[in-house]
């Protein structure tokens, strides 16, 4: 089709797009001054990226004040926004402005980093840190002088920190829980991470979840819009075209905290954008037509946790809804495939539209999860397909109406599920938090992984796997091993992240225990861990018998379990370490058991 | 003749029913009036009645249709059929159906303002005009169409102002409901019945008659439209009464004769009628309307007002027969601090004042809580299922909380089933229905709002509502336990508090996402051993784990020590569901959790509080059930857990510690439970508190739907910039020194040792080609497949 060919030239062309020189194999030896000058920043790219990454530094103790003792870089995180509720602009934003640098947005977004953009971030460091000594006063004083910052503007982001602060140095869970224990009101508040929503302290009230008729708002549909193209930019740059189908992973967690930016993203690659009734309620969508969306739309599969089925079920209605719409388009099928997909399944297998455009899935009602973390904590699986295979049984209910209109609360879809997974190319998941990362917690596996599992079997090729960081003033898209390297670099062998761990003793320990086991999750659902990961976690924790006495005294039962987590991971071949390293784990074991039997 | 009512809520169906057969019984008639609730979703084979109702109707009534689906299916049903209808009256529904109205001259979408902003100014404009000496005619005129208006946009201008920062729009639906029933008979008295504003004075007689609907002034509605827009002569003649008025607050009671307009005189009747109750029933409250052990009820004012009750009455006697009084009042719907305000709470200025009759309010009635005032309820229940502040088109959230946090006392939001017959909840999987479960839990739990249950709704058969009465029983009860931890004596009150252990090894103890839980367990236990509550409170926080992981754990094979063992014989005596779990996990004990034929509680006892160790799912000890689609009961293991808790520990509190556990997840409904949910059976009659990360408001939800659980966030672990160390720091360094280096050589050398030490860390630069290239170049990818693949 003529559109469709211009519109992938207009995208080839796009001069932010890499061009072929790093293929190059020749492009090392070579060391051309320029090329060796771009490997250099790339690298520093990278480097800065884990520098500057917020990570939890240890645990909460209930009723207890924040333990933070370097306030600057969660505050610094919270002033690089918009803040439109607390009368509050990004900082960045301000001094750039001040300094006459138009464009900031578009600076954030380029890939190398500019001397711009540092001088940028420095002088926010240090009116932050100018805060953080002297108050709110003497740092929009600064920044009025320094950068010509207008002391109007400023102020109302410094109050709002100083707000936060004052906030983080009292705490009153235990009060509250008091108070509900002498059966009093407990007062609502909304749930988040500090960054995204302040407005989280004080803490020791009783979360709120939202109204589902209010997602997607707007500004999460302006900020998806972002991202999914930055998602489908990726995949074209790496594959020279656009996924045939992408699985998406939707949860309630993040639709909540981001008011449905995952939800907005899935009706942007479907080339929708949701729209208003009459008394304020996303109910209905409207087709981008295509000369707009240039593109394009993309067939996307859903498959929403129990939870999000459970607190947004007029926005399964909406997305359902986007997705006939989209099929019934009389558009080509090289711009809309969602209508390819659907017709030509109706053409092979015969059957109804109603059944074929089934896109959204989930558990069966009253029912949670996937049971692919359990089934990977207790070792309970043959093959990869094995895990493929329980996440579509347990997620094949499809979320949709037949062919007479009824709503029907999730039936059993299997073979929907799995003819809609075939044409999967890619799977994505929204990140929206720096608290929860992909190996913090089982969940990000056992779906993001899951699905990509039953994707490889049933598309017979292993899709390729990304993920955003959409609490991050720019949009970043990761591929899955990118995202667990610099999980892993940034939390699980940074000593600021395990000693902040250990600091709690034997619970500590159990965390360490639990990111390894995250980590190995993604071996056993994606093969997308670096065998060095696994063995500088071997090196860290156990080969160093200074750190592994110190585990083995706070929790020896958590270390057993790392120490042979590690060994399955040799023994599933994701991992295969000198025989020298192997033995040393098997012998650490032995002793183990030895000394948690040996106390019967 | 012929009426179609299309209308959402359960208020209407009786009235309207009623209707039909009195008017036919009095006035000769063949009048037929079809209802459908538009609230719920309908099938095709519906649908096709519903056309056939609306084709053959002379009159179609269209009330509270919100619901985008339904309304667009009507929507384009009305331009197909044209000017079938005599009269298409719409009241109070979204904008695009307000426009549809059409009787004799008046179409509502010629009528400027009807769903716009401007229409508002207009209308105040002609009200600040209409004294200016203009002709006492026109004036009329304009304050009629200008009520219209107003009547006409009044839900589209609520919604506007939702969420919006204007503090004008937010108390502009109730003050312009009070308008409305207070004014609009009497202005209305002196607008023409004939001429130009014929059309518009019947529209707002219908609504004023809508506004009261008790049984006659529905009544009165048809027969008005009937009168007006049916060429009959049958019914040209017929005389209808002016509407009937009823307080907009009131306090009511199943068993009195009237509704009382002030607290002294429910009071007054209150205490009177107790006394007469002493000999029969122990339960009964000794000290009526005490207030620390009163209830305060909210009610839909429609529901008192069209006798459509019985599932208040139900709910309100099941709290009297656990001892307690009940205050229950009738709100305005759009703003339950007024009601509070009259009903809930005492002033003690007001107190000494002679008796009033309610209607000029003092500073109390209008929900003000000053420094001399107190309530006259323990606990509030809202059974109107719509927001604290706002009603059904908005909410003020913020301004709720407030007036809550003040008054101090929980708030519980319970559901009538409003769009969904009973027996359709009680098949449902789901359970309450999704646009119910958006506007009748979500939105209250915005307000603080716990406990969502559903406690009444229209059988299918039947055309009035009708309480659950086991959801009302457990819903009284679970008041009466709050009570008792509210006045029991602390050192009487037992606590269980409940750990989790996952994946199930000693090294797991205190699970919770981001929190250290034997430090917090163990200031938490401090704490409460200073408020009075009995607790033997361990040397240390180490102390405290070492009791719950050593003790005689090793012994019996379980991850805690064991604090009672349950004989088979006992937990077949207290769990009623045994049956259904050995159906499924095979008889009592089973595998998990169990010794010697006992059911093990993992656990300690310290004083009056229990320390326990909740069971897993227990697929680790059969991983064949990892396989199943659906899950059917818990095992034997967790519902002893449960059983223990709360019938041999006899525990008056639960607090979950930490995000998160097992309960919850149990299979069951989604919301809005049944006695044979999973949670609900679990958790029975035991008040549940949960410590929940703020940073997870999604699973937390879950907790407090299917659980009860009220939420106490904590803090998520402080955040810092991961910084960069040993090699990775270093290279920075080198990278550094690299770029100021200005010498190529040195450059060069530079570079080499950047690329051996970046490769060292397993961050070499290829590592940065892969991420260029992508999957491209480290995996093959499949870039064919067309064809459609066979599996």
């Amino acid at each position: 089709m003529v559109v469709a060919d211009t519109i992938h030239s207009k995208i080839v062309n796009m001069p932010d797009i890499q061009t072929n020189q790093l293929m190059d194999p020749r492009a090392e030896s070579r060391a051309d001054p320029l090329e060796r000058d771009r490997r250099v920043l790339d690298l520093y790219e990278q480097l800065l990226e884990i520098e500057q990454r917020l990570i939890p530094t240890g645990l909460h103790v209930f009723g207890r004040a924040s333990e933070l003792s370097e306030k600057a870089d969660l505050l610094r995180m919270v002033a690089s926004f918009d803040r439109p509720e607390h009368g509050a602009r990004a900082l960045p934003k301000l001094v750039a402005e001040a300094l006459g640098i138009d464009r900031y947005d578009a600076l954030l977004q380029e890939a190398s980093a500019s001397e711009t953009r540092d001088l940028i971030d420095s002088i926010v460091s240090e009116a932050v840190r100018q805060f953080c000594e002297d108050g709110a006063d003497a740092a929009v004083k600064w920044l009025n002088s320094r950068a010509g910052v207008d002391c109007e503007k400023s102020l109302p982001v410094f109050l709002l920190l100083a707000n936060i602060a004052e906030q983080l140095d009292s705490n009153h869970e235990i009060e509250s829980l008091m108070r509900a224990l002498r059966g009093e009101y407990i007062t609502p508040g909304p749930g988040a991470d500090i960054v995204q929503n302040p407005s989280v302290l004080p803490t020791g009230r009783n979360t709120h979840a939202i109204n589902p008729y209010a997602v997607p708002s707007q500004m999460a549909f302006a900020r998806a819009q972002g991202t999914a193209d930055a998602l489908l930019r990726r995949y074209f740059e790496e594959h020279g075209r656009y996924p045939r189908a992408m699985a998406l992973v939707l949860w309630g967690l993040d639709n909540i905290k981001t008011q449905g930016e995952g939800v907005a993203q899935a009706l942007h690659l479907l080339g929708v954008r949701p729209v208003r009734d009459a008394l304020n309620r996303a109910t209905e969508i409207e087709v981008i037509p295509l000369d707009e969306l240039k593109r394009p739309r993309i067939d996307v599969v859903m498959t929403v946790s129990g939870i999000f089925r459970d607190l947004f079920a007029p926005t399964m209605a909406l997305l359902d809804k986007a997705v006939r719409r989209v099929a019934a388009l009389d558009e080509p099928f090289d711009m809309n495939y969602v209508r390819r997909n659907v017709l030509e399944k109706i053409e092979v297998d015969g059957g109804e539209f109603d059944d074929a455009v089934a896109r959204v899935f989930s558990n069966a009602p009253g029912n949670y999860g996937t049971n692919v973390n359990f089934m990977v904590m207790q070792s309970a699986w043959e093959t990869g397909d094995t895990l493929g295979d329980l996440f579509v049984t347990r997620k094949c209910f499809a979320y949709t109406r037949d062919s007479k209109g009824r709503t029907i609360e999730g039936r059993e879809a299997r073979d929907l599920m799995d003819h809609a997974l075939s044409r999967v190319e890619a799977t994505y998941q929204n990140i929206d938090s720096f608290e929860v990362g992909i190996t913090d917690v089982d969940h990000y596996f056992e779906y993001l992984g899951g699905i990509s599992k039953a994707v490889e079997k049933r598309a017979q090729a292993r899709p390729a796997i990304y993920l955003s960081d959409s609490l991050s003033p720019q949009t970043k898209i990761r591929s899955l091993e990118e995202t667990i390297r610099l999980e892993t670099r940034a939390k699980t062998l940074n000593p600021k992240w395990y000693e902040g761990m250990l600091k709690h003793g034997f619970r500590g320990v159990a965390e360490i225990e639990n990111h390894v086991f995250n980590t190995f999750g993604w071996s056993a659902t994606a093969d997308a861990v670096d065998p060095w990961i696994y063995t500088d976690i071997a090196k860290t924790f156990l080969l160093d018998s200074t750190m592994f006495n110190r585990l083995q005294e706070l929790n020896p039962y958590s270390v057993r379990s790392l120490t042979q987590r590690l060994l399955e991971a040799h023994d599933r071949g994701y991992w295969n370490p000198d025989e020298e390293i192997l033995e040393k784990l098997r012998d650490l074991v032995d002793n183990l058991e030895d000394q948690l039997e040996g106390v019967v | 003749m012929k009426v179609t009512v299309l209308y959402v809520g359960s208020s209407l169906l009786a009235p309207l029913k009623n209707a039909e057969r009195e008017i036919n019984r009095q006035h000769g008639l063949d009048l037929s009036v079809a209802t459908w609730n538009f609230g719920a979703s309908f099938t095709e084979e519906e649908w096709r009645a519903i056309e056939g109702d609306l084709r053959a109707a002379q009159i179609l009534f269209v009330i509270h249709v919100m619901d985008s689906e339904n309304a667009t299916r009507l929507l384009s049903f009305l331009d197909r059929s044209g000017d079938r209808h005599r009269a298409i009256v719409v009241i109070n529904c979204m904008p695009e159906l307000m426009k549809r109205t059409r009787m004799g001259k008046l179409d509502f979408e010629r009528l400027p303002g009807i769903s716009s902003r401007k229409g508002a100014k207009t209308q105040s404009n002609a009200k600040g005009q209409s004294g200016e000496g203009a002709t006492a005619q026109a004036s009329q005129a304009e304050k009629a169409t200008g009520l219209l208006r107003s009547v006409g946009s009044w839900i589209g201008r609520q919604a506007r102002g939702n969420g919006g920062t204007n503090g004008q729009s937010k108390g502009h639906g109730r003050a312009q409901y009070l308008k409305f029933t207070n004014h609009l008979p009497s202005v209305l008295r002196f607008i023409p019945g004939a001429g130009a504003l014929r059309d518009v004075k019947n529209y707002l007689m219908m609504f004023c008659y809508f506004l009261q609907p008790t049984p006659a002034n529905i009544r009165s509605m048809l027969l008005y439209a009937l009168k007006h827009y049916v060429d009959d002569e049958r019914v040209g003649k017929i005389k209808i009464p002016p509407p009937e008025s009823m307080p907009a607050v009131a306090i009511y009671h199943p068993d009195a004769p009237a509704l009382f307009e002030s607290f002294a005189s429910y009071e007054t009747w209150y205490k009177k009628r107790g006394s007469k109750f002493k000999d029969q029933s122990s339960k009964i409250n000794r000290k009526p309307l005490n207030p620390n052990s009163t209830i305060g009820l909210l009610l839909m004012r429609p529901q008192i007002v069209s006798n459509a009750r019985k599932h208040y009455d139900g709910l309100i006697r099941a709290i009297e027969a656990e001892g307690l009084s009940v205050i229950p009042a009738i709100s305005t719907l759009m703003d339950n601090r007024e009601a509070c305000g009259k009903f809930f709470i005492e002033t003690k200025s007001k107190a000494r004042r002679p008796k009033s009759d309610g209607r000029h309010s003092k500073a109390s009635d209008n929900g003000q809580l000053t420094t001399d005032s107190k309530p006259r309820v323990s606990q509030i229940v809202s059974l109107t299922g719509f927001s604290f502040v706002g009603g059904p088109a908005m909410n003020d959230s913020e301004a709720a909380a407030e007036f809550l946090t003040r008054l101090n006392v929980p708030f519980r939001s319970m559901v009538s089933l409003d769009t969904q017959t009973i027996e359709s909840w009680q098949e449902s999987f789901s359970g309450l229905n999704p646009i119910q479960t958006g506007m009748q839990i979500a939105i209250p739990e915005i307000d603080g709002a716990t406990e969502p249950f559903v406690f009444g709704g229209i059988p299918a058969r039947g055309v009035e509502p009708a309480p659950l009465e086991d959801r009302c029983r457990r819903i009284a009860r679970r008041l009466k336990r709050w009570h008792r931890l509210q006045t029991g004596p602390r050192d009487q009150l037992k606590l269980a508090l409940t750990l989790y252990c996952f994946p199930p090894n000693k090294g797991n103890i205190g699970t919770a996402a981001d929190l250290d839980v034997f430090a917090s367990l163990f200031d938490v236990l401090n704490r409460i051993k200073q408020e009075g509550y009995r607790v033997e409170v361990p040397e240390s926080v180490d102390a405290l784990r070492e009791m719950l992981l050593g003790g005689n754990s090793e012994g019996l094979g379980t991850t805690a020590n064991v604090a009672s063992r349950m004989g088979v014989d006992e937990y077949r005596r207290l769990c009623p569901f045994i049956s259904e779990i050995e159906a499924e996990w095979g008889p009592a004990p089973g595998a998990i959790n169990s010794f010697g034929g006992d059911l093990l509680i993992q656990g300690i006892t310290i004083g009056n509080v229990f320390i326990g160790v909740q069971p897993t799912f227990g697929f680790e000890d059969d991983p064949m059930r990892l396989l199943m689609a659906k899950g059917g009961t818990p095992h034997h293991g967790f519902a002893a857990f449960y059983t223990y808790l709360e019938k041999v520990f006899q525990a008056d509190v639960v607090v979950h510690v930490g995000t998160h556990g097992a309960l919850e997840f149990m299979p069951g409904k989604q919301v809005g439970l049944s006695d044979a949910c999973w949670p609900d059976r679990l958790i029975g009659e035991l008040p549940n508190v949960y410590i929940y990360s703020v940073n997870n408001p999604s699973e937390g939800t879950i907790a407090k739907r299917r659980s009860y659980a009220g939420l106490i966030s904590y803090l998520t672990p402080p955040i810092e910039n991961a910084g960069l160390y040993q090699g990775l720091a270093s290279l920075k360094e080198m990278i550094g020194n690299y770029r100021r280096a200005t010498v190529e050589t040195d450059r060069e050398q530079l570079f080499a040792a950047i690329q051996q030490h970046s490769r060292e860390l397993n961050f070499s630069l290829s590592e940065t080609e892969e991420i260029a290239l992508g999957a491209r170049t480290s995996r093959p990818h499949r870039l064919g497949g067309e064809t459609v693949s066979s599996s």
